[in-house]
């Protein structure tokens, strides 16, 4: 059994191929869209990972919110209720009880601040101390 | 003629046969050889800048050439994957379809064995047995130790062995 020989190639094969390989220096350099491309590509990507490692650092390491945030937040969602500031906070009772808030029940404000993130210590806590 | 190209003239006059041949038992088609050839010595030119003259330049062409064609095997088989069709099946199809295999029916038999080794072990028989490179050649373009070749080459003979039901190795170690 020969190693060689049992493949051939086209008369005068070998002449040609040096032929069109020794014009390979003066062909143009094409430049694929994938390479153009890949620099741009390179950048939105760090862009990327920098915002979801920096996200991912903060979420792990920033401190849980403080007590007095939980007043700061009900005060906003008060104002957002009632912008015109005509109810206090510590009337959120009497202000459930408006006709344009009908039909919305303490327990539907809990099940928001659960919703929003609030603990259930702060709500207990909220309860105890304002009648919330 | 700048430096550069003749000196890529130079390896073109050098290599490119032996370039030829090293692909064509890879790809076992001669179209596909001559088109990966050329893919080949583009790379060359365009990695000749980078070429600094303290690996040999024969070292240098075959590592291109090797990866090169290990690179046209993973695309032609993830090719095969799209067609659902296995690249073992594909390889035996161009054996068979390549009017420029003149071989006898073992010698078919044997390429066909060969195309079924897993890469790395192809790539070992081929340098070894069709190219016939010395095995510190082979160490330095495929930065492998000669030892880890020699096994390598021993365990591929021994599959085309068994493939083939009969002992064409005698004296190739």
């Amino acid at each position: 059994m020969s190693k060689r020989n049992d493949i051939s190639t086209p008369e005068g094969y070998f002449g040609d191929l040096q032929m069109r390989l020794s014009e390979i220096p003066a062909r143009p350099v094409r430049v694929s869209t994938v390479h153009r491309l890949a620099p741009y590509v390179a950048i939105a990507a760090s862009f990327l990972v920098a915002v979801m490692l920096g996200n991912a650092i903060l979420r792990t390491s920033a401190p849980a919110a403080p007590e007095d945030d939980t007043w700061a937040y009900v005060s906003y969602l008060a104002d957002a209720l009632d912008p015109d500031g005509a109810v206090p906070l510590d009337m959120a009772g009497y202000y459930l009880d408006d006709e344009e808030t009908e039909g919305l029940s303490a327990d539907d404000i809990v099940n928001y601040l659960l919703a929003d993130g609030i603990s259930v210590e702060h709500l207990n806590y909220l309860s105890y101390e304002e009648g919330f | 003629m700048n430096e550069a190209e003749r000196l890529f003239n130079e390896i073109v006059k050098d290599y490119s046969e032996r370039v030829y041949w090293h692909v064509r038992r890879f790809v076992n088609n001669h179209e596909d050889a001559d088109d990966l050839v050329q893919e080949i010595f583009l790379k060359i030119w365009t990695a000749l800048p980078s070429f600094r003259g303290e690996a040999q330049l024969f070292t240098w062409v075959y590592r291109i050439a090797t990866n090169e064609t290990l690179n046209w095997l993973r695309r032609e088989k993830v090719r095969s994957a799209l067609r659902f069709t296995s690249i073992d099946a594909e390889m035996e199809r161009r054996i068979d379809s390549d009017p420029f295999f003149d071989g006898d029916a073992a010698d078919r038999a044997l390429s066909k064995a060969v195309t079924k080794l897993p890469e790395k072990q192809r790539q070992v028989f081929i340098l070894r047995y069709y190219d016939e490179m010395p095995y510190e050649q082979m160490s330095e373009v495929l930065d492998t130790s000669v030892g880890a070749l020699k096994a390598s080459f021993h365990i591929a003979q021994e599959k085309v062995r068994a493939a083939l039901g009969k002992d064409i190795f005698v004296g190739s170690d």
